[in-house]
This record gives structure tokens, C-alpha cells and sequence, in this order.
């Protein structure tokens, strides 16, 4: 049986906006070598750049002193993010829809939404403060 | 992140080149909120060409809503011009696509304030 290829990369920010573009860099690169297709490869990628913004502007509050950390496990079936941050947490159901009417036109408010909608799982753990997405080569039969 | 703005009779037209993640939303926004100011709650008629943006985020999406609210207040109109499939697709998936009105050319654009 074939041994099955795992790569793990971290990359651990000061918690500044201006750093946004880091990850961009990272996770483009590692789905380009991971040959998803275009419209995933775009998907995935504004997930983790929302996943990132959470972190570092809702969870540490754009403290310099504080790290958002991202992991990628690469496999050969999919790729899972773990996006921690050091802030207080929040809870998902207090979350608003932003897909209902009254929300519609709010300036904010989709960031996990658009997460949840791009990838095949989101788990929020430790209050939030750890988010694991995951996104299949194949989408797994439900 | 470049904007370039530019008026064709009453109508702006603001041309975003690069990604709109993240803090470079900042720049847009200002402009926009600039424009509704001086306007001086005389309707804005505004055309944001998106023809070089690649990416768009929820803080992107976030400037574009707010540009769309504040002005359709004062009976104006915000419409996109030549958006890509990734931007189409986002805004699909918020559930937006009935509030933006998209061209793919800017006479049509122009026109549809007629």
C-alpha cells in the first residue's frame, strides 16, 4: 500500500491587518501545488483570508502582541486549515445570518458565513478560538 | 490597490485595480464616502469597474453594500461594471445578486442611469 503524503506549514502573524497579504501568499502558493481546480483554489483561498481577518481583527483585536496561527496539513485528499487566534471567543449561534433580509444590506457580518459556503467542513473548538476548515480533493459522498 | 476616478457627465466612475481584502478596502471606501459627501445629498449616479479586481473579501463586499445603501438613500444608484467569475460567484452566494445591477460595457453602464 502506498504511504500517504502529509506536509504540515505553519505560519504565525502578529495580529496586524497589514500582514493579510501573507497568507494570501501562502495559501495561493499551496493550492496551486496541491492542482485544486481554479473555482476551488478561489474558494479556499477567501476562506482562510476570512478565517485570518477573524483572528486577527475579532479574536486578538489587531494586538501586535498577540499571534494568529495558521496550519495546513496537506494530504493527499484534502487540505485542512487550523486557524487560532488568542482573543476571548465568541459563540457561532450568536452570529447573525447574514442571507436573512434584515441583514442584507449590513456592512459586516459574512466573514463566517463565506467560510462555511467555500469549504466542505468548519469546526469552531475552545470557543472559537480555533477554527478547523477542511476541503477535499473530492467532495465526499454525504 | 489603485482607484482611478473619473466622471463621464453626472456620473462617477471609480476604477479599482487589485485585490479588495482586507485593509485595502480602506481606500475605497473613503472615496466613495468622499463623493456622497460632496454631493451634498444630491442623488450620486456611480460606476465601480471591476474589470482588475482578481479578489474580493466580505470587508470588500462590506464597502460595496454600505456604497449601495448610502447612496440609493439620497435616490441614487451604484452598479458594477465587468465582474469577474470569482466576484460574481461571492456575490451570488450572499445572496446579492438581485441588489447589484452588473454591465459588461460602460455605455451600458452609462446608460442604465438614462
Amino acid at each position: 500500500m502506498g504511504e500517504k503524503t502529509q506536509w504540515r506549514i505553519f505560519l504565525s502573524l502578529p495580529s496586524t491587518m497589514q500582514l493579510i497579504y501573507l497568507i494570501d501568499t501562502v495559501i495561493s502558493d499551496i493550492l496551486r501545488e496541491m492542482n485544486f481546480d481554479e473555482e476551488t483554489q478561489e474558494h479556499v483561498n477567501l476562506a482562510v483570508i476570512e478565517a485570518g481577518t477573524n483572528a486577527i481583527k475579532h479574536g486578538n483585536k489587531e494586538d501586535i502582541n498577540k499571534n494568529a496561527t495558521l496550519e495546513f496539513l496537506i494530504e493527499d485528499d484534502k487540505l485542512t486549515v487550523v486557524v487560532t487566534d488568542e482573543g476571548p471567543g465568541f459563540e457561532r449561534e450568536d452570529v447573525a445570518n447574514p442571507l436573512e433580509p434584515e441583514n442584507l444590506l449590513k456592512s459586516s457580518g459574512r466573514g463566517l458565513f463565506l467560510m462555511e459556503a467555500c469549504m466542505d467542513e468548519v469546526v469552531y473548538e475552545a470557543k472559537g478560538t480555533i477554527v478547523k476548515m477542511v476541503k477535499y480533493k473530492q467532495r465526499p459522498n454525504l | 490597490m489603485q482607484i482611478n476616478l473619473r466622471n463621464k457627465g453626472n456620473v462617477i466612475i471609480l476604477d479599482i485595480e487589485g485585490n479588495l481584502v482586507g485593509p485595502n478596502t480602506i481606500a475605497l471606501k473613503n472615496i466613495i464616502d468622499d463623493q456622497i459627501r460632496e454631493s451634498g445629498g444630491e442623488p450620486v449616479f456611480m460606476i465601480l469597474n471591476m474589470e482588475r479586481v482578481q479578489m474580493m473579501d466580505s470587508s470588500g463586499l462590506g464597502v460595496i453594500v454600505a456604497a449601495y445603501a448610502s447612496i440609493r438613500r439620497n435616490n441614487g444608484r451604484v452598479v458594477l461594471l465587468n465582474i469577474g467569475g470569482n466576484i460574481r460567484s461571492l456575490i451570488v452566494m450572499a445572496k446579492l445578486v438581485t441588489i447589484f445591477d452588473r454591465y459588461d460595457t460602460e455605455a451600458e453602464a452609462i446608460a442604465s442611469f438614462l
